[in-house]
């Protein structure tokens, strides 16, 4: 760029163009850092400054009252916790909530666009249309919605099932069945998504690569085995580790409008009780130990 | 083609057309059955029928008697709005900041911006709440909007854009005498527009169907936004199931709506965030 500079300004004197050249690069210094402000600025205030003051508050006993000053109690807040039963169950739910969900997000939505690979435009839009409205309605409603669907007394889906002779089963009441009632409701929602990601991956594979391997013999399966899953394998990466690092977050909508950790802690993980302790027990230095030890996770 | 092979064709593409059907169902059926239990009259909210028998609107007058829901609909949209120009503003300014002049140190920031992907709202939720509170903020829109004022996925969603600019034409520019801004609103942003409203969509949808944070902000129904509300309606009144689904329809509806008209736009939006 500086000999693009030197061309433009060439007809100048020696000493306007070194005038010329700082203040363009004034101006370029200038907007190059204001640019970043707004955004960091913002960021600064909300994610960076709470994340130091979050580890701070850990080592403090506090009921947020501004009359009450914090207590210095050093590790005791995070000893307390990895010996609370509560909190070993909400870790042990957040590995179930994380890990059970990939095959609702990825392995499911890559077996359905594999096959349907076949389908045409016209239906295709029409699917395309169709399984992405969970993504887009709000969390709350879909909460909403299933305690409708699979209440134990009226829920159409117990309806279907008592029909066909079986006791109604109560999935969001019972705590076999609880937590994998909210991990299907958590998976369903993106079920839609990952299917259409996974299937944009698809159309970007070069058409001359099936050509090949149908020239060469190959069948569906192996088609699908060696040439597209290695080829689509850096979307599926992606979308397990969008799975494992947020699964578990996504569920707290569920958790907290439907359960509220419970039955018997059966749904409760580590971000729900974050928040339980936080502000339904006003434990200031819990919540952020325990937030701390949820952020050394990462 | 020849029509053993259409058939052929047609015969491998149908366990594909049968797991779609399924999908769809499945992904639709949830959401029709909440607005027949909305339109039905309150004795047959409980029917098992698939569609509604003597459809009428009692549930919609039994809900808007009781919550204030014209004021939270007013709210989520201001909020949405104001949330969205924010965060994309701050992006395009970053994301051209980042892509026009890199250097060591700008690198080193946008691998701090990454970082703040990954942390959870609920690790820094109480220091945010105590500041909002502080501040006098609470149960505020402000404290709803303000810290969507920027995120660091709107950033990254923008920056490739940015970056894959031509070279050639902000030199062009540069020789025609263009400063800094110049370049970007004449020159840069004129050509990102896909861009910007692909992530505009993205941002005001997220925004509408947020959780959390309106969770902690709000205290009174008549400064909430709808999902709040609807959790607070949802918590008083749990069995008014007809009422219940109307709520819940009603605050799908907006957005619903402008699916129908930019599905195509909002679907590849999605999409394309994901395959980053």
């Amino acid at each position: 760029m500086a000999l693009l500079d030197q061309a433009a300004t060439s007809h100048l004197s020696p000493r306007q163009q070194v005038l010329v050249r700082l203040r363009r690069f004034d101006s370029n210094v200038l907007a190059r850092w204001l640019c970043l402000l707004p955004a960091f600025l913002t960021l600064f205030v909300w994610v960076y400054w709470p994340l130091a003051e979050s580890f701070r508050l850990s080592f403090y006993e506090w009921n947020m009252l501004p009359t009450v000053a914090p207590e210095w109690v050093g590790f005791d807040n995070y000893l307390r916790l990895l010996q609370l039963p509560e909190m070993k169950k909400a870790a042990w739910n957040t590995v179930l909530y994380t890990f059970g969900l990939v095959p609702l997000t990825v392995g499911l939505p890559l077996v359905v666009a594999l096959a349907a690979r076949g389908v045409g435009e016209r239906a295709g839009a029409i699917y395309r249309a169709l399984i992405f409205i969970p993504m887009i309605i709000a969390p709350v409603v879909v909460a909403i919605v299933w305690r409708w669907l699979l209440s134990p007394d009226h829920g159409i889906i117990n309806e279907v099932i008592t029909s066909l002779g079986f006791s109604p089963i109560r999935f969001l009441q019972d705590r076999n069945t609880a937590l994998w009632a909210i991990l299907f409701i958590t998976g369903w929602k993106l079920l839609g998504f990952s299917t259409l990601v996974i299937a944009a991956a698809m159309t970007s594979i070069d058409p001359a690569l099936f050509e090949a391997a149908r020239l060469e013999g190959a069948s569906a399966s192996q088609v699908a085995l060696h040439i597209i899953i290695p080829l689509i394998s850096p979307v599926l990466l992606l979308l397990t580790m969008l799975t494992i690092l947020h699964g578990a977050q996504w569920s707290f909508v569920y958790i907290n409008v439907l359960t509220h950790g419970g039955p018997l802690q059966s749904t409760t993980n580590l971000y729900f009780l974050l928040y339980d302790y936080g502000f339904s027990n006003f434990a200031v230095g819990w919540s952020t130990a325990a937030g701390m030890i949820s952020f050394a996770i990462y | 083609m020849k029509a053993s092979s259409r058939f052929s064709k047609a015969l491998q593409a149908t366990p594909g057309h049968l797991l779609l059907v399924m999908l769809s169902f499945v992904a639709i059926f949830p959401l029709y059955w909440m607005f027949i239990t909305a339109l039905r009259a309150p004795n047959e909210v409980f029917s098992d029928i698939p569609w509604p028998q003597n459809p009428d609107f009692s549930n919609f007058r039994r809900l808007l008697s009781e919550i204030p829901f014209a004021r939270m609909m007013t709210n989520t949209f201001v909020v949405s709005v104001a949330s969205t120009i924010l965060q994309v503003a701050t992006a395009v300014l970053a994301a051209y900041s980042f892509a026009r002049w890199e250097s060591p140190v700008s690198r080193w920031l946008y691998a701090l911006l990454t970082l703040t992907w990954l942390i959870p709202a609920q690790v820094v939720m109480m220091p945010n709440f105590i500041l909002v509170s502080q501040l006098g903020l609470l149960d505020t829109l402000t404290a709803l909007i303000l810290p969507h004022a920027a995120s660091a996925f709107a950033i990254m969603l923008l920056y490739p854009g940015f970056r894959a600019f031509p070279r050639e034409l902000i030199e062009a520019a540069i020789i025609d005498g263009a400063g800094p801004w110049r370049i970007l609103f004449y020159v840069m942003l004129p050509n990102m527009r896909a861009a910007i409203a692909s992530l505009s969509i993205l941002v005001f949808i997220s925004i509408w169907n947020e959780y959390f944070w309106p969770l902690l902000v709000t205290r009174r129904i008549e400064n909430s936004v709808i999902q709040i509300g609807l959790q607070m309606f949802f918590t008083s009144e749990g069995t008014m199931w007809g009422p219940l689904m109307s709520a819940a329809s009603l605050a799908s509806l907006p957005i619903l709506l402008i699916y129908l008209v930019l599905q195509r736009q909002i679907v590849s939006s999605f999409v394309r965030s994901g395959l980053r």
